[in-house]
């Protein structure tokens, strides 16, 4: 489904990614895994074009993103993202947030959106939350939310950039185990995490980014059991 | 695709500024294209009123008791010139239409033909008959010096040595420059001069005798001495444009009016003394009856102040959009507008918008437009800063997450970006309105009825200078009040989301 090819990027002197190649198969759950300032976060922005790759190929499907004349627009409402941050428009309440985009950009009506979105809400257990402000929610509620409203767009592919990082301990769980209920219905999706114990259970595949390179695509049980290269050894005796 | 967005918005914001031009000419009812073109070419005298059609009459309504308007009732203006115009109208067959405008801009006027004639107590000089033809003279005013009672002056010779005050540009101005040893003070208006007077400014003030019977009424603390008679050279005269056909008829009709004693009885009737005023520095009851007419230039100064807000916000936002578009020529065009209308005084450009567009486009543009014009194209200098600067302080996240929904840039700016970024910068934007709104009172110097230039008319009416300005005072402060009260009100609104 997805295809990179050689995807570098450079920030002035410091190239970030230096020749990923990589394909994700449809339904694929990826854990993208790695020291901080491996790349991880980079190449999973380049995938919507938050970032724009110096070189490389990254094609969806057959629509090649790195391409000039393509739609950029129309690819982002394809693929779904959810940040760190959460970065809700915090001016909307939770209803708006998630139906902003469906109806100015896809033009859904006023009450498919809505419907939409508590059927998303239901989904993520927070119906009673519809008319609340972003200002008002917890950080996990707030996470969840932020996950509601990419899924308004219905994207077939979810990146998600380190999506507990910023949450309390104990609010880990109830997002994780949104993104876990998502990746069984077959979803694909990136998921750039710390949290291993999540990566081993959730994904398909984990990628070991070092220094900006792919260094291994493995099945989480053989990457936690035995990592094949000395770096991601070192990694994994660190964080575990 | 970037590209076609960039067209589509430039020619957005052309429509945004074309309609922000026209629509307040729409709103104010600019005078486009000057007064009907219906003056005849008289030639035969026919005394039934408004069969030769309308003429149009010149005059600057604050000069009592020659034309002054009348604001105790309907607004009219009225006076001696004015009963001396609608009568030698009548008698010669037009209809007569009255026309306002400041005292400097009369010459002009007739020059472009904007109006006809001009009646405005005005005398003839060698350097406005280069300019413009004048009648007969119809009436002689003497010079008059008024001064302190306690401390008078009441001779020519008495004034050597000492600071006299005159109204800049009169016939009293220019007599007075032939004074030995006069130090001479030079003010715009009459009540100006009174002011001077009474706060001990200037010792005595030379203007010319029905002025100086009406200040002497109004402030019983002031006295007069007539000076001897001029010669008729220097009384006052209608004006027309160079060539005007009309000349010659109005003279008849003067002539007549003369011999038959007609011109004698309007200026007795105009030149009675006016009740006395009080002795007290301040009295508050000489604005009785004018509350309602000063209250008009309420609503006057608060459409500008919407309309000049409202263009500036627009205005402005497309400018700062200019700024962090990162295409260098709408950065630079926008850097270097703000650096012009930041750089120069806000009251060179209002003269210059007013004085400058008439000429550069023969588009009349009236003042209120003119004023409404400058004043936004000023505070959008002012708020495309601000603005950019709440753009700035809006989380880049709130911008990538737009993106990554697919929202095009523009949608993202107006729905997303702006809408934090107003609610930022919204004390600054309450501030910009409170200035505007008492910024607003320049705009009486080209003749907009606004609360400033009302109390303008009421001290020149009643000839006392603290009282009107101390109301209008008041009326800018509770509009300021009420405007801040509303402000609270929206941003309270604004923050129900924290």
């Amino acid at each position: 489904m997805i295809n990179v090819t050689e995807l570098t990027k450079t920030y002035g002197k410091n190239q970030v990614l230096k020749g990923i190649t990589t394909h994700v198969r449809q339904g694929e759950v990826v854990a993208l895994i790695g020291p901080s300032g491996s790349g991880k976060s980079t190449f999973l922005r380049c995938l919507n074009l938050l970032e724009k790759p110096t070189s490389g190929i990254i094609t969806i499907d057959d629509i090649e993103l790195t391409s000039k004349h393509t739609d950029i627009g129309a690819v982002r409402q394809r693929i779904g993202m959810v940040f760190q941050h959460f970065h809700l428009f915090p001016h909307m309440t939770v209803m708006d947030n998630i139906t902003f985009a469906p109806r100015k950009v896809k033009g859904l009506s006023a009450e498919a959106a809505k419907e939409r979105a508590l059927a998303l809400l239901e989904r993520v257990g927070l119906s009673d939350k519809a008319d609340s402000y972003p200002s008002r929610l917890s950080g996990g509620q707030k996470q969840r939310v932020a996950i509601a409203r990419s899924l308004a767009m219905e994207p077939d592919i979810m990146l998600f950039d380190e999506p507990t990082s910023a949450l309390d301990p104990e609010m880990v769980k109830e997002v994780l185990a949104v993104i876990q209920g998502l990746a069984s219905s077959g979803m694909t999706m990136l998921i750039v995490t710390h949290e291993m114990k999540f990566a081993r259970e959730a994904a398909d595949t984990i990628y070991f980014m070092d220094d900006g390179k792919l260094v291994e695509q493995t099945p989480p049980e053989q990457f936690f059991a035995n990592p094949q290269s000395e770096r991601a050894r070192r990694f994994l005796e660190q964080v575990l | 695709m970037r590209r076609k967005t960039w067209l589509r918005f430039i020619y957005l914001s052309l429509i945004v500024l074309v309609s922000a031009v026209t629509l307040p000419g729409l709103l104010f009812g600019g005078n486009a294209g000057g007064h009907s073109p219906s003056i005849a070419e008289a030639s035969s005298p026919a005394p039934i009123i408004g069969e030769k059609g309308t003429i149009v009459m010149g005059t600057s309504p604050d000069y009592p008791p020659y034309e002054n308007v009348d604001a105790k009732n309907n607004g009219e203006i009225i006076g001696m010139d004015i009963d001396i115009a609608k009568f030698i109208a009548a008698q010669l067959g037009y209809t007569l239409e009255i026309e306002a405008m400041d005292f400097n801009g009369l010459i002009a006027a007739l020059q472009t033909k904007r109006v006809d004639f001009v009646m405005s107590a005005m005398s003839v000089t060698e350097e406005r008959k280069q300019n413009v033809d004048f009648s007969s003279t119809y009436y002689v005013a003497r010079n008059t010096i008024v001064s302190r009672a306690s401390e008078p002056v009441e001779t020519a010779e008495e004034l050597a040595g000492k600071i006299v005050g005159t109204q800049l540009g009169s016939t009293q101005d220019l007599f007075a420059e032939t004074l030995e040893g006069v130090e001479l003070k030079k003010l715009n208006r009459i009540p100006d001069l009174i002011q001077e007077l009474k706060a001990g400014r200037v010792n005595a003030v030379i203007v010319e005798d029905a002025v100086a019977v009406e200040m002497a009424a109004a402030n019983p603390d002031l006295t007069v001495s007539y000076l001897p008679a001029g010669s008729a050279e220097d009384g006052y005269a209608i004006a027309f444009p160079k060539g005007s056909e009309l000349v010659a008829s109005f003279n008849e009709v003067l002539e007549e009016m003369k011999a038959d004693g007609q011109i004698e009885t309007i200026t007795d009737k105009w030149f009675q003394e006016s009740e006395a005023g009080s002795d007290s520095t301040i009295n508050f009851g000489v604005l009785k009856g004018y509350v309602p007419y000063m209250l008009k230039g309420v609503y006057v100064t608060l459409l500008f102040t919407l309309v000049s807000a409202l263009f500036g916000f627009v205005w402005g936002t497309i400018l700062s959009l200019f700024k962090i578009s990162g295409i260098k020529p709408l950065e630079w065009f926008a850097t270097a507008y703000t650096s012009v209308f930041r750089g120069t005084p806000l009251l060179l450009q209002l003269f210059l918008i007013y004085f400058a567009t008439p000429q550069l486009t023969g588009y009349n543009i009236s003042p209120l437009l003119a004023a409404g014009l400058a004043f936004g194209l000023n505070s959008a200098a002012y708020l495309s800063e601000t603005i950019r600067g709440g753009i700035m302080a809006v989380d880049k996240g709130q911008r990538e997450a737009a993106m990554a929904l697919g929202v095009p840039y523009w949608t993202m700016m107006f729905r997303i970006i702006l809408p934090q970024a107003v609610k930022t910068i919204l004390p600054a934007l309450v501030n910009e309105c409170v200035a505007l709104l008492k910024e607003s009172s320049l705009v009486s110097v080209i003749g907009v009825m606004d609360i400033m230039r009302r109390a303008n008319v009421v001290q020149a009416t009643e000839f006392r200078a603290l009282e009107a300005l101390l109301f209008a005072g008041l009326i800018y402060y509770v509009l300021v009040l009420i405007l801040t009260s509303f402000a609270r009100l929206l941003e309270r609104r604004l923050r129900r989301s924290d």
